[in-house]
């Protein structure tokens, strides 16, 4: 069965509690404290060592009718695409579309490369680097104990691994829900089976769209385009993608392939051609 | 009430046309001297296996620049894994990539392509140690002389799969160059293994080869020049990060300028005035030299560019096709 996340925005209340249960359920490290300014956002991105990342909008605008304002607040988390970039492009075979049908790294498959950081159209997954297995907390041992011995593993050396949702498998495995949809106070995160989530997403949409809430909308229930398909986790937004920090048109990397093969080919042919005519022929 | 919430000297607070300017796609970690190394030895190995097939087996002078090029190419050969290691952090990291095989992946294809590089590369040895008399003579027939060929079809792929592979990427510049960046680093590949091959010829007292090296090396760098003007017209927007600002500068200085133009000159000066040997040879080193600095640095620049390309919000939201 394909599970995944319904996010409802409208739904959001901006306590972070998911950020928060990612982190201690999958023994994440601190990315330190850096204040912003940028409203209530003080951790500003999804990182190899973040894997929800609440986004806080605020808007505010006045004309004759007078003062409009609106808090956005909007919980992201890999997409767990159906034609995934990461995947993909990962030389290792280290990430893999598990049973759930979500996207996994195995981190002792990873080598480090990188290879999948720049192949994510969404900007999710970034390589935690330098790991020191005797720091504090700096644990991903979670994730696969079964093939963590003491020093073979990929994430006891420097070079780090790649990192990023989970879609909790462990917890998947054992029947649990997700740790950020089970600490979501107002389901705005929705856990459970992707078709199951499509519809109710839908009848959602319409619900609101009924009440006259402006600019609802839905991202990556149907086809995001550029190759990249549906989204097993998915959004209700009520602006566009862009203001969330999401892509308006994402293409996945590997439709760019038989266009770089072949002019490489070709001009690779060229120039043999014209070797051969200058050693062979003078 | 309006006015109190108003702050002074703006007329109103438009909404942020993105999430605070934030960069949307993840920082490329490829900006070290041995990725760079790594993509620049793969290109100039995969073109000394080209020129090796080239060659006349008829004329003395061929034959010997053949020798020089299959020690050399398997020499790289041996060298890149090493370099790519000091990047993945411990040796058997790089084994991970032998896993699997995966079409799908470039850098699983290019690892691949190294890999039977790399026998191809080491049968060519054995044949010519062993035509020497090095090596036994009957060594000749484990090694026979199809790995000639065969060593230049895995050449011409890695001389292209490393433009493939940062070009089929997220990133805004690179992907907007997924034809030109592969056409760009297939020449300069050609043109550095054309340098390095005339270089060393040139110092082995080969010299009867160096200008027919040279010849091909002017085509593949007029080629790898057009693929860049060609680049910079067609990337538009997407290839602000590349094109200008100081990445910019670096790569009309050190590239063009340094790596393409000026060892052109030098080559067509070759070509077509008559110069005493001992002065050919010193124009001939000199041009080789710049021609594989140049090649060196226009990955390096690629590569880096791709660092400032992501943080620039206009280009990531929709992205190239
Ligand atoms: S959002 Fe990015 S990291 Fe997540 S599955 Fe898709 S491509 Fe991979
Ligand atoms: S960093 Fe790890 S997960 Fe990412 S592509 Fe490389 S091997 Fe695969
Ligand atoms: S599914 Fe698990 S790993 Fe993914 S964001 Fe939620 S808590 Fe974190």
């Amino acid at each position: 069965m394909a599970t995944g996340f319904f996010t409802d925005t409208t739904l959001c209340i901006g306590c972070k509690a998911c950020e928060v249960a990612c982190k201690q359920w999958n023994e994440l490290p601190s990315d330190g404290f850096t204040f912003t300014g940028d409203s209530y956002d003080n951790t500003s991105e999804l990182s190899g060592t973040t894997w929800r990342h609440v986004a806080f909008i605020e808007q505010m605008s006045v004309d004759e009718g007078g003062l409009h304002d609106r808090w956005l607040m909007s919980s992201d988390v890999c997409k767990h695409c159906t034609n995934a970039g990461c995947m993909e492009a990962c030389p290792t075979g280290a990430i893999i579309r598990n049973e759930f049908e979500a996207v996994f790294i195995q981190p002792d498959v990873c080598n480090g490369c990188g290879y999948c950081v720049t192949s994510c159209p969404f900007g999710v997954v970034d390589l935690i680097e330098k790991f020191d297995p005797n720091g504090l907390h700096y644990n991903l041992a979670s994730l696969n104990e079964a093939r963590l011995d003491e020093d073979k593993t990929a994430l006891q050396g420097h070079g780090g691994v790649a990192g990023k949702c989970t879609l909790c498998y462990d917890r998947q495995k054992i029947g649990f829900e997700p740790a950020c949809a089970k600490a979501c106070p107002t389901e705005s995160i929705q856990f459970g089976d992707v078709d199951v989530l499509r519809e109710r997403a839908r009848k959602r949409v319409e619900t609101l769209t009924g009440r006259g809430v402006s600019g609802a909308q839905l991202y990556g229930v149907d086809d995001v385009g550029g190759g990249v398909g549906p989204l097993h986790a998915f959004f209700l937004l009520t602006d566009r993608p862009e203001t969330y920090n999401l892509p308006a048109q994402p293409v996945l990397p590997s439709t760019r392939q038989p266009a770089g093969y072949g002019s490489a080919a070709l001009a690779a042919l060229g120039l043999a051609i014209a070797g051969w005519m200058i050693f062979r022929r003078a | 009430m309006s006015d109190l919430l108003e702050p002074p000297g703006r007329e109103e607070t438009t909404p942020v046309p993105t999430y605070y300017e934030r960069p949307l796609l993840k920082m490329p970690h490829w900006d070290s001297w041995n990725v760079v190394t790594y993509l620049f030895l793969g290109g100039v190995m995969g073109g000394l296996g080209v020129i090796g097939v080239l060659t006349n087996p008829k004329r003395e002078s061929d034959r010997k620049l053949k020798r020089t090029l299959a020690v050399t190419s398997l020499v790289l050969a041996a060298a890149n894994p090493a370099v790519l290691v000091t990047h993945l952090g411990r040796p058997e990291r790089f084994l991970h990539m032998l896993r699997i095989v995966k079409i799908k992946s470039p850098m699983s294809m290019g690892v691949w392509g190294l890999v039977l590089y790399s026998g191809a590369a080491s049968m060519n040895v054995m044949r010519a140690l062993a035509l020497h008399g090095v090596l036994p003579r009957w060594m000749r027939f484990l090694a026979p002389s199809f790995f000639a060929p065969v060593q230049a079809l895995f050449g011409a792929f890695i001389m292209g799969y490393t433009g493939v592979l940062i070009s089929a990427t997220a990133n805004p510049l690179w992907s907007s160059g997924k034809r030109h960046i592969p056409v760009a680093f297939v020449c300069s590949s050609m043109s550095s293994a054309c340098a390095l091959s005339s270089l060393l010829s040139t110092l082995e007292g080969n010299t009867e080869v160096t200008h027919k090296l040279e010849r091909l090396e002017m085509l593949a760098s007029t080629a790898e020049l057009l693929a860049l003007m060609s680049f910079e017209r067609h990337a538009g927007k997407y290839g602000k990060a590349l094109f200008s600002g100081a990445p910019g500068v670096r790569l009309r200085t050190y590239t063009t300028r340094n790596g393409i133009l000026f060892p052109l000159a030098l080559n067509l000066l070759g070509a077509i005035v008559p110069l005493p040997k001992p002065v050919d040879a010193v124009r001939t080193v000199i041009a080789s030299v710049f021609t594989l600095v140049g090649g060196y640095l226009l990955r390096d620049t690629v590569v880096r560019a791709g660092r400032v390309s992501v943080q620039d919000p206009s280009v990531a939201f929709v992205q190239p096709q």
